[in-house]
């Protein structure tokens, strides 16, 4: 078994991909069904996806939060533990960030400070909502599936209750239509934009993933915690008589994959939205899941995989915009994609994917 | 609080309740049995979707009802295919099938209805027990119910029964519980399996039919809006037995009553604490603050011989 990345083409990496395509072609198919002429249909997919500078930028934005989630994913699931909370990771994430932004005295700060403790903040609050399961796994034997999913459910309402109170983060009502969402943030706290401008808004969210990619990348294959890992998900009692940490490692592990759930929905608001408002992320955590699954517990297949689903979704409400397709369409492929690698993991575990 | 009032509230908990209790019950049954059905979310829509589809095209609700469990039957064939003998993740191919189920039935629910959006639909009757109904106030607020309550409640206590007294539920227990063992007596593991998720299929199809052509009249995109999740968060919170398991649905019922009820008489709890307070009791007692849990011993694991 090893773990650093090949690049050798084995059957079992051709299936994920394969799935990809049948998935698309019966989304095509499914395009067709319902009467939109195919190609007016791709072309508003197209357009939406890559289509300009913009839509580029934007695609890449989502990809980000994806591999943020897909990454902790794949670091929580080298010791067999399923993060099912990236969804309310990214919501606690968002909340603390929005706080830190209107409310913590950074908006002044200088060397960037600015837009990095809200960062920070969002990272930590997403840490302690990964913490938690971690504890209660370590300690009273929770499964953890559970407990993250109960848990991203309290996050999002926690976000829902947060811009519904005017004690809490919702901007002063001035009038009855004052909509349930935060104040925006100052722009000191938004993230800079990277090699671009509005025209294309990449945000530094980029590099800095791809730097935290990196360092997992070395985590899992060069460090000791990367080793507790391994053996703590073969064999946790043989781990445990060999004298390893093996609750540290647990709680550490979850810890790590909800602080970069939190950063992704701190990402989210200071590089692209802005403002808190309720149905913050739509499913971004549950994608993310999706791509950490479907990778296998390869870092650049999670980055793949993130930059698929992150042109996949772009293209999908360009499509519901300009061609009138539901985007309910490209939520029927990634269903199709899920189930299809899923089924297949007994047949590709046994012809040799990177696991 | 008037008697009115409370006989309102009450009568609404239980409308709220009842797809829950629908749901949990068949989805207990697999749980127990070892498989941890995460797909109930999408199955309940799908069955909400065909359900209200059926009725609408048919004219005849208890052809719905019937469009409505044919239409799961599927559905939770692939949920068992996928985890009971392909042996796949049972979280991963749940969420799968929640994705899909929202997509399909969002996008065929665009192509049939388009710009008839909640349109009204032929909808179940209401029904009281005779004597019961006689009770001034009480009889209509509180019972007067789509008789699809009155069935549930009939096929929850039949399960009941099932499960504690006879040979199959003690089989059933048991494949969730030493799954070799059961292999060993030479009753076919994978069997129970697939008899059980099958049956949180129809339950689930029944619980959805209940919310679009029981109690809204109508079918709107993902109207389930987690009632699946809520209903295995019941399951959770009760411990994996049948009784606190209703009492946790008739709690959640309530909590959700409440959104709708306390602002009416003029006290201000924030919507989002009620709506939150189902998965918080659940996360509580998984994490043992609320005495001890014990989940089945195989839930989620895949049987594999040798």
């Amino acid at each position: 078994m090893t773990n650093a990345p090949s690049l050798n083409f084995t059957p079992a990496r051709a299936l994920p991909v394969a799935a990809v395509l049948l998935a698309m072609a019966v989304g095509i198919l499914l395009v067709a069904l319902t009467g939109v002429p195919v190609g007016e249909a791709l072309g508003a997919f197209a357009d939406g996806a890559w289509g300009s500078p913009y839509a580029i930028g934007a695609s890449v934005n989502r990809a980000v939060i994806f591999a943020l989630v897909g990454t902790g994913f794949v670091l929580a699931d080298r010791a067999r533990l399923t993060n099912v909370g990236g969804e309310g990771q990214i919501a606690v994430g968002a909340i603390a960030a929005t706080a830190v932004s209107l409310y913590g005295g950074v908006q002044g700060l200088p060397l960037g400070l600015a837009f990095v403790l809200p960062l920070l903040a969002g990272a930590l609050a997403g840490a302690a909502w990964g913490a938690l399961p971690g504890l209660l796994k370590a300690r009273a034997g929770t499964n953890e599936v559970i407990s993250t999913l109960m848990l991203s459910f309290i996050g999002v309402w926690l976000l829902y209750w947060s811009v519904q109170s005017e004690r809490l983060l919702r901007q002063p009502m001035s009038n009855s239509g004052t909509l349930p969402e935060s104040l925006e943030i100052p722009s000191t706290t938004r993230l800079p934009f990277f090699l671009g401008d509005e025209s294309m808004p990449i945000n530094i969210g980029l590099p800095l993933t791809v730097l935290l990619g990196l360092g997992a990348a070395w985590l899992l294959a060069r460090s000791l915690f990367g080793l507790h890992l391994r053996s703590v998900g073969l064999n946790a009692l043989a781990s445990r008589q060999a004298g390893m940490p093996i609750a540290r490692t647990v709680v550490l592990a979850m810890t790590l994959a909800g602080a970069l759930g939190g950063l992704a929905g701190a990402i989210m608001l200071q590089g692209d939205q802005y403002a808190l408002k309720s149905g913050f992320s739509s499913g971004y955590g549950f994608d993310g899941l999706v791509v950490g699954l479907l990778a296998r517990g390869s870092l650049p297949g999670v980055f793949a995989g993130a930059l698929l689903f992150g042109f996949l979704r772009s293209g999908g409400i360009n499509m519901e915009m300009a061609a009138s397709v539901p985007s309910a369409l490209v939520q029927v492929v990634q269903g199709m994609i899920i189930l299809a690698v899923a089924g297949a993991a007994l047949w590709m575990d046994r012809h040799g994917a990177a696991r | 609080m008037s008697p009115e009032l409370s006989a309102v509230f009450i009568g609404s908990a239980i409308r709220f309740a009842t797809p829950l209790l629908l749901g949990a019950t068949g989805e207990l049954v697999s749980q127990r049995a070892g498989v941890l059905n995460m797909s109930l979310e999408g199955m309940m829509l799908t069955g909400a979707f065909a359900g209200a589809v059926g009725s609408w095209a048919t004219g005849n609700p208890l052809i719905g009802l019937a469009l409505g469990i044919l239409a799961v039957l599927p559905v939770a064939l692939l949920q068992a295919f996928l985890s009971i003998t392909l042996r796949a993740n049972q979280i991963v191919t749940g969420i799968g099938i929640n994705i899909l189920a929202l997509g399909g039935t969002t996008l065929a629910y665009r192509e049939l209805f388009g710009s008839r959006s909640s349109a009204a639909i032929p909808g179940l009757d209401k029904w009281a027990p005779p004597l019961l109904r006689d009770i001034p106030v009480v009889g209509q607020m509180v019972f007067e119910q789509v008789w699809l309550f009155y069935l549930g409640l009939a096929i929850i206590a039949a399960t009941a029964f099932m499960m504690r007294q006879t040979a199959l539920g003690l089989a059933l227990h048991a494949a969730g519980a030493s799954p070799r063992a059961v292999d060993k007596s030479g009753l076919s593991v994978n069997g129970l399996r697939y008899g059980a998720v099958m049956f949180s299929g129809v339950m689930a199809a029944i619980a959805g039919c209940f919310i679009s052509i029981g109690d809204i009249h109508t079918f709107t995109e993902g109207m389930t809006s987690g009632s699946g999740y809520l209903a295995i968060a019941a399951i959770i919170f009760g411990n994996w037995k049948l009784g606190r398991m209703l009492l946790a649905c008739l709690l959640f019922g309530a909590a959700t009553a409440l959104q709708f009820f306390l602002p009416t008489v003029g006290v201000q709890v924030p919507s989002a604490l009620l709506i939150m307070l189902p998965y918080l009791l659940a996360l509580l007692a998984v994490a043992g603050v609320i005495g001890r849990q014990t989940a089945p011993g195989h839930l989620g694991e895949a049987y594999q011989r040798g």
